[in-house]
């Protein structure tokens, strides 16, 4: 008698972890699942767990039985296998097994043998998935590892049976059920299913077409003939086993016997067990003290005193310890072998990490209370990111594998997503559109901001949105967004375990010879308290520590971040004049419109303004509240008393993540651990639609505690623009020391700190001549790279006569007295493109009393012709009494295979120069030397091109920028200049924003859309413009309004007796790195959804836009933006 | 018969290849620009654009444009390049727009977004050149295709391609009213037929492609005035590779002439001799050789005849000689014929010429002949051999390796069998008299849709397989892809004939998905004794296809069997309608 309600257990759902084949995310497997009150779920994907938490996790809220499992595929011609730990020991062996398997592979692959199985199968049940068993060959491989697995693990095995619908289902089945009599197994019915809901076929034919290559037209068979791999309920489970109802009931055996659970995995703290033969606790409360020793020499304050001591007790409680001994040993290491690192995170500003050197923010400083950050009642583990100087990191890394071994650490994962770029590049691809409609489709340049690819770029790219096709291609590849592709590594999150970290994770190889990778990404890692420290790459602290070493070395000066002078009024002085090119994080422009709006006078100040430009406080419009609180035009007040407590360092406005976190507690009453879903929610609102339910729960519960209902609105609003670019306080307090650190070398040492910029490039936002040029404009001499005075990196060099006033800018006035610089910058040979460091170090070494022309370079310094070609086009031979031209025809006569024989004896007679037909060349007139000056060095020292044009440009009625806000709001005026970026926000307006540089300053450009397309060549193709167009100046700033530009690049050209000939001779140098002609802008800004506050807002500011891509790569986390990246950061 | 058949001595003329080391006239090699030498150079700067253009409006679209001067959008030719799409030809007005060759595809939309872009198609543009250098030789027979060493690319970025034509024009100028008017003529001609070119009259080829290209209003030159011509031109005219003109451009040096009034050895040991060379070249103190324009046949034999022949049989019996000549040479070199090409030469000038295609190597005498012999039978009276023929010459265009193990089961015709030789003499047979492409074989096709699952296709193509895209047929045109004949589907569940197209019937069937318990097919009703299935195949939903449908195999109480299907599920469909698809054996 069947019941007359059948239940059934699912155990195989592939989820879209199986990656190009299965066609839902867990978490729709899971809903879906619920949704048909399925018995339980099991997650199987091909050889991996990769995307078993995120089932879980969803699985937890909805309370559906969950069971982690995986597929095994075999490459010896074995079945396919579930397989399912039991318990904690089961999981083990999967990880291990499965580890195994990955190692052998190359990355992303996972080669697994039968016999792997029978050796790591102990504690796991198995169900043997057999494909066509009609066929001989295939049933008796099938029998043979069945008869193998039988007698090796008895009653855990199972043979499996989908039915598919294929024209010999019936057959296939009872040779199935013959099959498993045969061997003394259960049947068990599943379903195969590769997605939740029938729906998705049109997704899982197109993920096998770009799995294997080929388009829909010609995929034929290789497609599903039907939609039946979905989820299905038991009932007709039960229908279609209506002659094995054994093999139905079986699943409800099976998933009973699995009792294994992801929350046993929770506190995998690595053994910090100290020599000392103290406790964790007692060894942490130890270095603290000696800590707080160190840094109070004159004795320690009471405050502090108690601070460590409330600290610590915390840190007992929630047995933190051992998390805090890892950390400050990682950066004992680094600091011991001179590597610059500081800590952040909401455990790293904590006096205790003061006191332990993890960070230099006195926390005394910044007002900020350990317990903001850590909340005891969520019991999450504490986060600390390390960053370390970008050209060092890899020996922090080397050393947590020698510490921690292979066995207990490794990278996280990362798991690279589609974006709609991608995925309508696929999507197309697969429909068999030209390689010119998917080009269109998935636009490069200004093509559609990837969110929503719509309507207007489609047509835009010339094709027919009425094509049903392509309305298919459209619907499918937004399906197919945020669909992991595959997974690749954190780009420093390591994960350090107790036990071997293969059996608590499956660990795989990375493309990266010597690193290995486990299977999750850190919120997977992060949802289920596994630790992971964050050792990430920062250009700054390399910056920094070079600036650093200038300093001991030309200044005698020995400067770390804790010993520099606080406070300083003079460098607050100069961030409010916004004069902060080149410093960290406040150096773009819409930061440095709102310097002198917000005037920050203390460190503090410097916190709020690293995190007021951002798009959680924009999307939340709370920047113009907090700026007119700030000014003193609004009155300062608090939604409510209890709120006072939380948003009263900020002026009554939520601006930090913590804020919005709390007031979620605080006043609309979610528990701790609701407030922590909804951020994550937030994060990844994709996968998961339950953000619905937050926002409702959010506003009436802030309106059932009186709260206005707009303000919970923007409140709301806010949180969910810090779940997509979440910046909490307490890393914009670590940030913000390093702003401080900067503004102060570049306030006092102009030299040294762009000496020590140039040299940590590629860094930051500006191009090397932007730099240069602030550097001059601040009064440094900058000398030109040369064959033998330059080594690779810039240098001080003594400046007869040293800094002088009466070159510093007459904007920077006012810092005369400020500027301690004596020296001079030489340039780098760094600098000259294609030249590389070893040629470098090479002529350096051999370089003696100095080298008389190319071929003595050539000869004593070993370098290739063509390295000394570069160095002739780089106009390097000037010490030597050469210009360019002449040392390109000494370098050119240098015949590679020639050079052993030569120095010795030259018996080649009429080849040595000196007694060669003289040949004379064409002088190089001046403003082609300072074109070939940007072609080859990205700049010029010589002149600004547009400097040697002047004459025809006043002839025309051009102005300098420079006169641009003289001439008055409203006034008409012509100026030109050479491009420098050009941005268009992705928002309906279309706006497109420009800057060009001539020799006496920039202008920035606005160009609205009517003028756009009418002008588009120009702004799109010319690298030199003349615009004409109306002033406006609003706030400060100044604007010109174009009303008509001008391809103004052949005047450039014609500088260069080769006019015309010589075309594109300048290239791209110069332009700013921000320009998103040259570098489309990363999809990730896409994230920020349409017609969101924050798109508009980015319309007005449109600085923003690239401030929140360096955002992402300061922070440098999501791997995947590293490789959306074109290699190379400048534009050489 | 040989004395019915007064042959000539024998003139057996075996080209060995290597075209392009032979000189098209074996002078001297006197420099200096010899005063006898005049080259004609041609550049069809937008032979693909005009291409394009002509198929669109007609070959007339220069002389008399449809709408405006130029109609349509600006017209860009794109093509892929180091895994980019990058322009490879542009119209006039895609040029003044300020697009340029080798620019990127989104570059360019980027700055125009309405232009029209045409896939590249390299293939179709050297054959329109081959057939205007054919066309050519109404001028001269001497033409060879691109400048003088084939397709040279002058913007040094590898995108686009120089089209051109070099014409040796020593001593027929006259015939045209002199050098200008020939060249005027041939423009006249060439815009009339939708081309665009510039032409230019030189000493040397090399001076030619430099004036045509570079030139300014001075287009024939005299020996004497070469240098002086050349000397203002861009180095690039030259033909100097890109790198070349880019490093002496560093140098300052950006026209010939500055080469010209510098000393040689540095230049020589900074650029190598090949600049030089370039140098020489265009002023004529280097001889330049000059390629011939059709590639000589892989093999061939040729007869001289004293006296013309005109009778059907002479012929072929003339070919029979000319085959079993051709096949000596061809088992020599181990080769076979894939294609064939007989020209008989009329006493009057026209030449009448017979190709076939074989569809498998052929090296054998009398099969080569027969197959002209079945085409000079399908020709009938259509072969006018006017006042007879006085020269044939029978060429393999193109061999391949032969098997000689082969030969032995073409010997008779008998045993029709398995053989798949006699199967594939049997399409050259039936290929020759029918034309090949009329000849066809069923072919799998990989496909769940059943009534797509085979299709017809030439069965040179399909049954010997090598030769695909002989036809120009490219598998983009094919519906599905075609697989060897092994990947039917074999499946006992499937008829090996469908019904020319499924026929409604009525069915009384269990739901969701149970088979039917009777139905009536042409009138009669028929009860269902045993089924199997469903086996459930959905629609090609890309076409827009969504219904999906339910496949039994039924066997009715008298034994006979149906495929049969319902179209739409269970609560998919309103009325699940019932169709019979094939009958099983």
């Amino acid at each position: 008698m069947l019941p007359a309600v059948p239940a059934y257990a699912e155990l195989a759902a592939a989820s879209n972890f199986s990656f190009l084949r299965g066609a839902s995310h867990p978490e729709e497997m899971v809903a879906q699942a619920s949704r048909l009150g399925l018995a339980a779920l099991g997650l199987a994907d091909r050889n991996t767990v990769a995307g078993v938490v995120r089932a879980h996790m969803a699985a937890k809220e909805r309370r559906l039985p969950f069971h982690p499992g995986c597929r095994l595929v075999f490459a010896d011609g074995t079945p396919d296998c579930l397989a399912y730990p039991r318990n904690p020991s089961g999981w083990n062996n999967l990880c291990r097994l499965l580890s195994a398997g990955n190692l052998r592979a190359r990355k992303g692959a996972c080669e697994l043998r039968l016999g792997d199985l029978l050796e790591w199968g102990r504690d796991l049940s198995l169900a043997l998935l057999p494909q066509d068993v009609l066929e001989d060959a295939r049933r008796e491989a099938a029998s043979a590892a069945l008869q193998r697995l039988r007698a090796a693990f008895g009653k855990s095995v199972r043979l499996a049976a989908a039915f598919a619908y294929g024209p010999l289902d019936a057959r296939e089945i009872a040779a199935r059920a013959a099959m498993a009599r045969i061997a003394g197994v259960a049947l068990m019915a599943i379903n195969d299913a590769l997605y939740h809901e029938p729906g998705r076929r049109p997704v899982q034919d197109v993920l096998t077409c770009i799995r294997e290559h080929v388009t829909l037209a010609a995929a034929g068979r290789r497609l599903a003939a039907n939609a039946e791999r979905h989820l299905k309920p038991a009932a007709e489970m039960a229908r279609l086993f209506a002659q094995y109802p054994g093999a139905v009931a079986e699943t409800l055996a099976f998933a009973g016997e699995l009792s294994f659970s992801l929350e046993e995995l929770r506190h995998q703290y690595p053994d910090e067990t100290p020599a000392s033969g103290l406790s964790c606790q007692e060894e942490l409360a130890r270095l603290a003290g000696e800590g707080a020793a160190r840094r109070y020499p004159q004795g320690v304050p009471q405050k502090v005193r108690d601070q460590i001591a409330h600290e610590l007790a915390l840190i007992a409680e929630l047995g933190y310890a051992p998390y805090f001994l890892t950390v400050n040993d990682i950066v004992r290491f680094a600091r011991s072998q001179g590597i610059l690192c500081q800590g952040r995170g909401s455990a790293a500003n904590s006096a205790v990490c003061f006191c332990l050197g993890i960070t230099d923010v006195d926390p005394a400083l910044a007002d900020l209370l350990f317990e903001r950050f850590i909340s005891p009642e969520r019991r999450e583990p504490p986060d600390i990111d390390v960053d370390f100087e970008h050209e060092r990191r890899e020996e922090v890394i080397q050393y947590i594998y020698a510490k921690y071994g292979r066995a207990h650490s490794g990278l996280a994962a990362s798991v690279i997503t589609y974006r709609a770029r991608s995925a309508a590049r696929e999507v197309g691809k697969v429909f068999g559109l030209s390689a010119d409609a998917i080009g269109a489709l998935s636009g490069s340049v200004w093509g559609h901001s990837s969110a929503n690819l719509g309507e207007r770029e489609a047509r835009q790219g010339g094709l027919d949105i009425a094509d049903p096709a392509l309305a298919q291609v459209i619907g499918i590849a937004s399906q197919l967004n945020g669909f992991p592709r595959h997974l690749s590594q954190h780009v420093g999150g390591f994960v350090i375990t107790r036990d071997r970290l293969d059996a608590v994770i499956p660990v795989m190889n990375t493309a990266m010879a010597g690193r290995t990778q486990v299977e999750w990404d850190k919120d997977d890692l992060e949802s289920l308290g596994i630790l992971k420290i964050d050792v990430l790459a920062l250009g700054m602290l390399t910056c920094l520590r070079k600036a650093f070493g200038l300093l001991a070395e030309r200044y005698g000066i020995a400067m770390t971040l804790a010993t520099m002078p606080k406070e300083d009024p003079r460098v607050y002085a100069m961030i409010q004049r916004a004069d902060t090119i080149g410093v960290f994080q406040i150096e773009c422009r819409a930061q440095m419109s709102m310097l002198p709006r917000l005037k920050p006078a203390c460190f503090y100040d410097l916190v709020i303004e690293v995190a007021i430009v951002r798009p959680g406080p924009i999307q939340g419009d709370m920047v113009h509240p907090y700026l007119r609180r700030r000014q003193g035009r609004e009155k300062v007040s608090y939604p409510s008393a209890e709120l006072e407590a939380v948003l009263g360092r900020t002026l009554g406005v939520p601006l930090f993540q913590e804020q919005a976190m709390k007031i979620a507690i605080v006043a609309a009453g979610f528990s701790p651990g609701e407030a922590d879903r909804l951020r994550r929610a937030m994060a990844t609102f994709r996968r998961v639609g339950t953000i619905g339910a937050f926002r409702a729960k959010l506003v009436e519960g802030m309106a059932a505690r009186g709260y206005e209902r707009e303000f919970a609105e923007r409140c709301f609003r806010q949180i969910e623009g810090f779940g997509e670019y979440g910046f909490p306080e307490s890393h914009a307090a670590s940030f913000a020391l390093l702003v401080y650190a900067s503004c102060w070398l570049k306030c006092h040492y102009p030299d040294v700190y762009a000496a020590a910029i140039l040299n940590a490039q590629p860094m930051g936002f500006y191009s090397a001549a932007q730099l240069v040029r602030d550097a001059r404009e601040h009064g440094v001499r900058m000398l030109p790279p040369d064959i033998n005075r330059s080594a690779f990196d810039a240098l001080l060099e003594e400046d007869e006569g040293g800094w002088r006033r009466k070159r510093l800018h007459p904007a920077h006035a006012g810092m005369a007295a400020d500027i301690r610089s004596r020296f001079a910058v030489r340039l780098g040979l760094r600098q000259v493109t294609g030249f590389g460091e070893k040629d470098a170090a090479a002529l350096v070494a051999a370089r003696g009393e100095g080298y008389r022309d190319a071929r003595d370079l050539w000869l004593r310094a070993g370098l290739s012709r063509g390295a000394v070609e570069r160095l002739a086009d780089a106009d390097c031979y000037r010490s030597a009494g050469f210009d360019r031209r002449e040392a390109l025809w000494q370098a050119r006569a240098l015949a590679g295979a020639a050079r052993a024989a030569l120095p010795l004896f030259d018996r080649t007679g009429s080849s040595d120069p000196q007694r060669e037909e003289a040949t004379t060349l064409p002088v190089m007139p001046a403003g082609e030397h300072v074109v070939q000056d940007y072609r080859h060095l990205s700049l010029s020292l010589k002149g600004h091109p547009a400097a040697f044009v002047r004459d025809r440009l006043a002839a025309a009625g051009h102005v300098f920028c420079r006169d641009v806000a003289g001439a008055g709001n409203g006034a008409c005026v012509r100026v030109a200049g050479l491009v420098m970026v050009r941005q268009r926000p992705g928002s309906a307006k279309g706006v497109v924003f420009m800057t060009i540089e001539d020799e006496t300053g920039i202008a920035n450009l606005i160009v609205w859309p009517k003028v756009f397309e009418k002008f588009r060549g120009v702004v799109m193709g010319a690298r030199f413009v003349g615009v004409e167009g109306r002033v406006q100046t609003a706030d400060g700033v100044t604007h010109v309004v174009a009303g008509r530009l001008e391809d103004a690049t052949r005047m450039l050209l014609q500088l260069s007796e080769a006019h015309g000939l010589a075309t594109g001779a300048l290239g791209v140098a110069g332009m700013a790195n921000a320009d998103e002609v040259r570098r489309p802008v990363v999809e990730q800004r896409a994230r920020v959804k349409p017609r969101s506050r924050l798109a508009r807002l980015i319309v007005d500011t449109p600085e923003l836009r690239r401030e929140l891509r360096q955002d992402m790569e300061r922070l440098a986390k999501p791997g995947e933006i590293r490789k959306a990246l074109p290699k190379g950061r400048n534009f050489r | 018969m040989n004395a019915a058949l007064p042959f000539a001595p024998n003139l057996p003329q075996a080209c060995a290849a290597a075209p392009e080391a032979r000189a098209v006239r074996a002078g001297d090699p006197a420099g200096g620009g010899d005063p006898a030498r005049r080259y004609l150079s041609l550049h069809l700067p937008f032979l693909s654009t005009d291409r394009i253009l002509r198929l669109r409006h007609g070959p007339r679209w220069r002389a008399s444009p449809p709408q405006g001067p130029m109609p349509g959008r600006p017209l860009v030719v794109a093509g892929k390049r180091d895994n980019a799409m990058r322009l490879v030809a542009l119209d006039e007005r895609a040029g003044r727009a300020g697009l340029s060759v080798g620019q990127a595809l989104t570059d360019a939309r980027a700055i125009l977004p309405g232009i029209d872009v045409a896939p590249e198609d390299a293939r179709a543009d050297a054959t329109l050149l081959a057939a205007l250098a054919g066309w050519c030789d109404r001028y001269t027979p001497l033409v060879a295709i691109g400048g003088a060493d084939g397709g040279h690319d002058p913007a040094g970025n590898g995108a686009g391609r120089d089209h051109g034509l070099v014409l040796d024009i020593a001593g027929c100028a006259h015939l045209f009213g002199g050098e200008r008017a020939l060249s005027a003529d041939l423009l006249a001609r060439l815009f009339d037929m939708g081309f665009s070119a510039r032409a230019a009259i030189a000493p040397t080829p090399g001076a030619a492609w430099a004036l045509a290209r570079f030139g300014g209003r001075e287009t024939v030159v005299t020996a004497a005035g070469a240098r002086r011509a050349l000397a203002p031109l861009p180095l690039a005219a030259l033909r100097l590779p890109a790198e070349t003109v880019a490093g002496l451009g560093r140098l300052g040096l950006y026209y010939i002439g500055d080469l010209m009034m510098r000393p040689r050895a540095p230049l020589a040991r900074r650029f190598g001799r090949e600049l030089l060379l370039c140098l020489d070249r265009a002023t004529g103190a280097v001889e330049e050789p000059v390629s011939p324009r059709l590639p000589a046949p892989a093999l061939s034999a040729e007869r001289r005849l004293a006296e013309p022949l005109s009778r059907t049989q002479d012929i072929r019996i003339l070919i029979g000689r000319l085959a079993s000549h051709l096949s000596e040479r061809l088992k020599k070199a181990g080769q076979g014929a894939r294609i064939l090409d007989l020209a008989l030469w009329r006493v009057d000038g026209h030449v009448a010429r017979l190709g076939v295609g074989a569809s498998r190597p052929l090296a054998d005498g009398p099969a080569i002949a027969a197959l002209f012999g079945e085409r000079l039978t399908a020709l009938g009276d259509d072969l006018d051999a006017g006042f007879g023929f006085d020269m044939a010459r029978l060429s393999a265009l193109e061999t391949e390796r032969c098997e000689p193990a082969g030969q032995d089961f073409l010997a008779g015709d008998s045993g029709a069998g398995d053989n798949p030789a006699n199967l594939a003499h049997l399409i050259d047979r039936l290929g020759a008299r029918l034309g090949i492409a009329n000849v066809l074989l069923a072919a799998p096709v990989d496909t769940h849709r059943p009534e797509e699952a085979e299709r017809l296709v030439p069965a040179a193509d399909g049954a010997g397989g090598a030769k695909s895209g002989r036809e120009g047929k490219t598998p983009e045109q094919i519906p599905g892809p075609a697989r060897p004949a092994s990947d039917w589907i074999d499946a006992p569940a499937r008829p090996l004939r469908l019904l020319a197209r499924p026929e409604p019937i009525e069915a009384l069937a269990a739901v969701p998905d149970g088979p039917p318990l009777r139905f009536r097919w042409r009138r009669a009703l028929r009860e269902v004794a045993a089924a199997e299935g469903p086996e459930r195949i959905a629609g090609p939903w890309w076409r827009g296809d969504t219904q999906t449908r339910d496949y039994f195999r039924v066997e009715d109480r008298k034994g006979r069997r149906y495929w049969l299907y319902r179209e739409g599920l269970f609560g998919e469909a309103a009325a699940p309608r019932w169709f019979l698809h094939g009958l099983l054996a």
